[in-house]
């Protein structure tokens, strides 16, 4: 499989009044063309932050781009002008944000901002748009599209809100999408309407997939490969099955034992990670997680580890993860 | 009333009235957030309220705290109905029943140290004084995790978990026999989640308090709860023990629910096909008749949409509202 996107080593800091915040700090990723990927990671951990770099739409100050390559099919989206960027966002590129109530306009009808895009892009029609626009909100699942079409964003529910932002982010056939947490605002029901849904078209327009969430479930229901943030860093990387039934590295550990699970007896104490997230002003010396961890060695608050293949195909940013069997192993 | 039995709700609604005109305000129609709804907590006990936004929750804790003044129906506590309560009479009950909010950041005033906000109930009701108050909250600040020369820090100053635990310390000052956790962690972080549940979870050991847990995330309700209630469009579905309800759900839609929760487990997900539904939630201003599932079930026959189903006990204290489970219908 050839990769869509690769990202390396990028690194996005703000300047702030207190410091530097290193909020995405040398990350690698690819994408393969019609596949799945999914960053996982807590709040402030840099996975919205890393997908907003690839769009380049980073606020720029206090935000910056300070390093790496941002490869879309072999071009590096860092190095072209404003210009030539606006004609891969939305056209090459498209993204579903969480939020959909503060990313539509409030004051242009649904079919107005739907068929804005493909007027600007695919050249379209006003007349031709705006079918178009039906078209979409028929496929996304807006009952009565012709009439939803002349309403207005607060007149739809969160659950349909998205909808339309999924419409609007496939209107012109993108390559990859990067949706970011796409459902954290809508309930499980409908959750499961729009997965299924983004599921459902990303198979059928053959489109790659970025998928931003912390819900470890969403992510072993749909990507194929997962990678791990913690503190701007790629931590661990791996198939999603390898990554969920032999994690190396203890921050994955502790996230898959800390949530409770419906398939699984009833546990008394669930474990937890101890502590709270770093400081990414002043992050800990050595390994980020080292303060957190139970299984750090002297070493790790030393050296910062950088991702290293500990099995085939699975990446790990740990010394103790070099270990076999990993002491973690033992006890799970 | 039973002697385990700490609160009893007896068939509480709650609507809320739309108006329209805005010199001579007529109400035009009702919000029917909470509609006919009974159950009870026992003592040191945990339920589980579970549905989706707008159900009716968060309605239903509120009224049982009398932040909202229920339409119709009792909740007995200590002997008394809650509702036939003035103001004044209920200040003193008002210690044992304390609530935790879903959102950290605005439920602590940001003008107040962590000392201000866990001592301001005992200010409230002058429990302590002088040594006293101090000696208390440092010792809340103890029990829920919080060193002591955070005393002194504002909100701000905080993480998300550690205001979580504020609140929470500000619940237990009064040593209340009942605390309303609505969605307490659902603002939080996977890895603090955790620790806030296990938190709980000590509390009500040590402290022997009862819990209605809201919240929309089944696992954890199945973790936290002893028993759980299903609601929908403001009426329970379905209330049963937590293991039975989860090994066996009766309802429809409570089937649903669980189905479309994922598993963190991508082999179990390669071989699980969610039931998905159709639409949205409809309005609590005009909800469906008969059943007010019967729009969007997958299992819905003919009576469903005439026939009101009452809950009923299907075997071993686990309560359906479901026309599939009942011999016969008017």
């Amino acid at each position: 499989m050839t990769a869509l996107l690769q990202v390396r080593n990028l690194s996005t800091y703000f300047h702030t009044q207190d410091g530097v915040v290193k909020a995405v700090d040398g990350v690698y990723y690819e994408v393969a063309k019609g596949e799945t990927i999914a960053l996982v990671g807590e709040s402030g951990c840099g996975k919205t932050v890393s997908a907003l770099s690839i769009l380049r739409l980073i606020p720029e100050p206090p935000g910056k781009i300070v390093s790496g390559e941002v490869l879309f099919e072999g071009t590096d989206l860092l190095k072209l002008s404003q210009e030539e960027m606006r004609k891969v966002r939305g056209a090459e590129i498209a993204m579903i944000f969480q939020e959909p109530m503060t990313s539509l306009n409030p004051v242009l009808t649904i079919g107005r901002q739907i068929s804005e895009a493909l007027e600007l892009h695919q050249q379209m029609t006003k007349q031709d748009a705006y079918k178009e626009a039906l078209r979409l909100l028929e496929l996304v699942g807006i009952p009565q599209a012709e009439r939803r079409a002349r309403d207005y964003p607060h007149q739809f529910s969160g659950g349909m809100r998205q909808r339309v932002m999924i419409a609007m982010a496939i209107s012109c056939r993108p390559k990859l999408l990067i949706a970011d947490e796409p459902t954290t605002a809508v309930d499980v029901t409908i959750q499961a309407q729009l997965l299924e849904l983004v599921r459902g078209i990303t198979r059928e327009l053959g489109t790659s997939l970025i998928l931003i969430t912390h819900n470890l479930g969403v992510v072993a229901r749909y990507a194929r490969r997962v990678y791990v943030m913690y503190a701007g860093r790629i931590v661990e990387h791996g198939t999603a099955q390898a990554v969920y039934h032999d994690p190396q590295h203890p921050y994955t550990v502790g996230l898959l034992s800390s949530v409770p699970r419906l398939d699984e007896p009833r546990k008394t104490h669930l474990s937890t990670i101890e502590g709270q997230p770093p400081d990414l002003i002043f992050p800990p010396s050595g390994c980020p997680f080292h303060p957190r961890c139970a299984y750090a060695i002297p070493k790790c608050s030393k050296d910062r580890p950088e991702l290293m293949e500990v099995e085939p195909a699975h990446y790990s940013a740990c010394w103790v993860a070099l270990q076999k069997p990993t002491p973690w192993k033992k006890i799970s | 009333m039973e002697k385990n039995i700490l609160i009893e709700v007896k068939d509480l609604t709650k609507y809320f009235p739309i108006t329209s005109g805005l010199i001579f305000q007529r109400i035009v129609a009702h919000v029917k957030a909470v509609d006919g709804v009974t159950f009870s907590i026992g003592k040191g006990e945990t339920l589980g309220l579970v549905g989706e936004s707008g159900c009716g929750k968060t309605t239903v804790g509120k009224c049982i705290l009398q932040l909202y003044r229920p339409t119709s129906g009792s909740i007995l506590f200590e002997d008394k109905d809650l509702c036939t309560l003035s103001e004044n009479e209920l200040r003193p009950l008002r210690q044992k029943l304390q609530v935790i909010f879903q959102d950290p950041y605005e439920s602590l005033n940001p003008r107040f140290t962590a000392a201000d906000i866990i001592g301001e109930p005992l200010r409230i009701h002058g429990t302590a004084t002088g040594k006293a108050y101090r000696e208390r909250v440092a010792e809340l600040l103890d029990i829920v995790g919080l060193a002591p020369y955070m005393a002194e820090r504002y909100p701000h100053e905080f993480s998300g978990g550690q205001r979580q635990r504020l609140g929470i310390a500000r619940a237990l000052a009064l040593q209340p026999s009942f605390i309303v956790c609505d969605e307490p962690i659902s603002a939080l972080d996977v890895s603090i989640q955790a620790q806030i549940i296990n938190l709980l979870g000590t509390l009500q050991d040590k402290f022997g308090i009862a819990y209605l847990f809201i919240s929309h995330d089944l696992s954890v309700v199945r973790h936290i709860s002893d028993r759980v209630a299903v609601m929908y469009l403001g009426k329970i579905m379905e209330i049963s023990d937590r293991t039975e309800l989860y090994k066996s759900p009766l309802h429809p839609y409570t089937q649903v629910l669980l189905s479309a929760v994922p598993i963190p487990d991508p082999e179990v997900e390669a071989q699980h096909v969610p039931i998905v539904l159709k639409g949205e939630v409809p309005t609590p201003i005009n909800p469906p008749s008969g059943c007010v599932f019967h729009p969007r079930c997958p299992k819905a026959f003919e009576p469903c949409p005439t026939v009101i189903p009452a809950l009923r006990d299907a075997g071993g204290g686990h309560q359906v509202a479901c026309l599939l489970y009942s011999t016969s219908w008017p």
